[in-house]
């Protein structure tokens, strides 16, 4: 499991996001994760937690609505297997500070 | 662009451009009919390259529309710096009187952390802390929107919550094909003469206009934030300072587990920015997670009483395109330009003032073409030009070999940290020795733990690569 939920403050409490009703976030193709893909990295690299390894279904499992748009995944995943697109333009983070 | 089509295609008239308008009803126009045009020039993204945009063609009376996914600008957004007042009065004289800032920087400090040490480099300037100042901490959100109000009070159009899904590409030639607008995600197409594209790191349009070069892992430095409320008053205790000055501290080693990258804590007015970034690459090789860095970090003893008390308001996580010189992509082609982060305008600490420098640039350029009615890639090709003579662009140019340097010697700041840190804590540590022993066993200590020149090679390419931090 992420070392995130280790951490005393889930670090989603202090963002808000307005979640859209579709995923913006999917896995190319899950036997690629299965098969060929050992560390897992989206498991960690994520700062949110977006990305879950599901072993009882042996898939990625995306939590879309922790997702702040870091960009991170899409350029972290070691065989560009994860499809990211912006969420809608009304919805995702909405930074007061920034 | 013809007025005339211009007051037609506002009023209503003609045709709609909607996905669901029948495309043969673009014929009744006739192919080599130039189609009336909503704006001539549409900027996608209101952080500063495109607010900056905007901004000059707007001040020159050219049609503008300013699209912004967020909510508002800023809204998407996050930077963990500060505002550099000479980069930013190129496009704005004196706009530290106006802009919406939080604390002129007066001390700067770089830390070589350890777990339960540091050694520190500092300065601290109160000429700084007078006009014209020299740098300022700020809130991205207020910041960003300030920006774009600007440009809308020159007469941009600021539409938000407008995610731009695509391009509109018309045919010129028998192989070549322009810009000439954007696709919003229900559908919708807006026609322009020219699209700035200042989208941000993603470059998903950029690629789509085939200004992007392929981005790794070993391009991307991924940062998360905090922002901690602290009443002014304990802010200023902690960091000896008077009220309208702030501080700027940056650490390397302990906050990053070592990998390259930086820790890093801003005093805003009322809270402190606290941030930790470091190499994607170096993340996924050492198996690191950004948010347990962070947990250290806060944990630091100096990091710890620094904060002490102080109010989670916010947390942010982003990347930045850093990958240096070669990853720098075409920047025009025929009616589009791209800038900012989407561009990988980045050198070093340098981000944000290199984004507006940039998006001003396009604005000029796109001001040159409008002027020349030409949007044609040999005459935005002179934005290329612009940048690539540019100062920052000398920097990111000389920053090629640090980048390098760093691929081959991951631990470098680490062991600079370390190494710095032993010696401290030998120098500094009243014993029973005579001083010029002590010396020669913190020497050979030294040498011990690497060679005397690989030491000195990664000081020299630790400056490079952090500038004046």
């Amino acid at each position: 499991m992420n070392k995130l939920i280790n951490t005393k403050k889930d670090p989603i409490d202090m963002v808000e996001i307005k979640v859209d009703g579709i995923s913006h976030i999917s896995i190319k193709n899950n036997k690629l994760c299965e098969k060929h893909c050992e560390s897992r990295p989206c498991t960690y690299y994520c700062p949110t937690g977006v990305f879950h390894w599901d072993e009882k279904n042996r898939r990625i499992e995306v939590l879309y609505a922790r997702c702040v748009e870091c960009l991170a995944c899409p350029f972290g995943c070691p065989s560009g297997n994860i499809d990211w697109h912006y969420p809608s333009g009304n919805a995702g983070v909405v930074y007061k500070y920034g | 662009m013809p007025n005339l089509y211009s007051m037609l295609w506002r009023s209503g008239a003609g045709i709609s451009l909607n996905k669901n308008s029948s495309p043969s009803g673009l014929l009744f126009f006739g192919d080599d009919f130039k189609m009336p045009m909503e704006y001539d020039a549409i900027v996608v993204g209101a952080g500063p390259a495109g607010s900056a945009a905007a901004l000059v063609m707007a001040q020159n009376n050219m049609s503008v529309l300013l699209l912004e996914r967020g909510l508002y600008p800023g809204a998407k957004n996050m930077f963990g710096g500060t505002i550099y007042r000479q980069p930013t009065e190129e496009l704005i004289p004196a706009f530290w009187k106006e802009a919406p800032l939080e604390r002129p920087v007066v001390t700067d400090e770089l830390w070589l952390m350890e777990k339960d040490s540091a050694v520190k480099i500092g300065f601290t300037g109160f000429k700084f802390a007078k006009p014209p100042y020299n740098k300022f901490t700020a809130l991205r959100v207020n910041f960003d929107s300030w920006l774009a109000k600007k440009a809308e009070n020159s007469g941009a159009r600021l539409m938000t919550k407008a995610l731009v899904k695509d391009l509109v590409f018309e045919k010129i030639g028998i192989a070549g094909r322009k810009v000439s607008g954007v696709v919003l995600e229900d559908g919708e197409q807006i026609k322009s003469d020219l699209v700035i594209i200042a989208e941000g790191a993603s470059g998903s349009l950029a690629e789509k206009a085939g200004l992007r070069s392929k981005i790794t892992p070993d391009d991307v430095v991924l940062y998360v934030k905090e922002i901690l409320e602290l009443p002014a008053s304990k802010i200023e205790d902690r960091f000896n300072l008077e009220k309208d000055e702030g501080a700027r501290f940056g650490m390397i080693g302990y906050p990053v587990s070592g990998a390259i990258g930086k820790g890093g804590i801003f005093t805003n007015k009322n809270s402190l920015s606290l941030m930790v970034g470091l190499y994607l690459n170096q993340i996924i090789y050492k198996r690191l997670n950004p948010c347990s860095l962070m947990q250290n970090f806060k944990e630091h003893p100096l990091i710890k009483r620094l904060i002490a008390d102080a109010k989670p308001l916010e947390f942010q996580a982003h990347i930045l395109p850093k990958g240096g010189y070669e990853q720098i992509p075409k920047l025009s082609a025929p009616g589009v330009m791209v800038a900012g982060d989407a561009a990988m305008m980045i050198s070093g600490r340098r981000g944000t003032d290199l984004a507006m420098l940039t998006g001003k640039f396009a604005g000029e350029t796109a001001v040159q073409a409008k002027s020349a009615g030409d949007f044609s890639e040999k005459i935005l090709s002179f934005y290329d030009k612009k940048v690539r003579t540019s100062f920052f662009m000398k920097d990111i140019a000389a920053g090629k070999g640090s980048k390098k340097y760093y691929e081959r010697h991951p631990d470098a700041d680490f062991l600079l940290s370390k190494i710095a840190n032993e010696s401290a804590y030998k120098y500094f540590e009243v014993d029973l020795m005579p001083f010029s022993a002590k010396l020669d066993s913190i020497i050979s200590e030294i040498a011990n733990f690497q060679s005397l020149s690989k030491s000195l090679s990664d000081i020299y390419y630790g400056y490079l690569h952090w500038g004046v931090f």
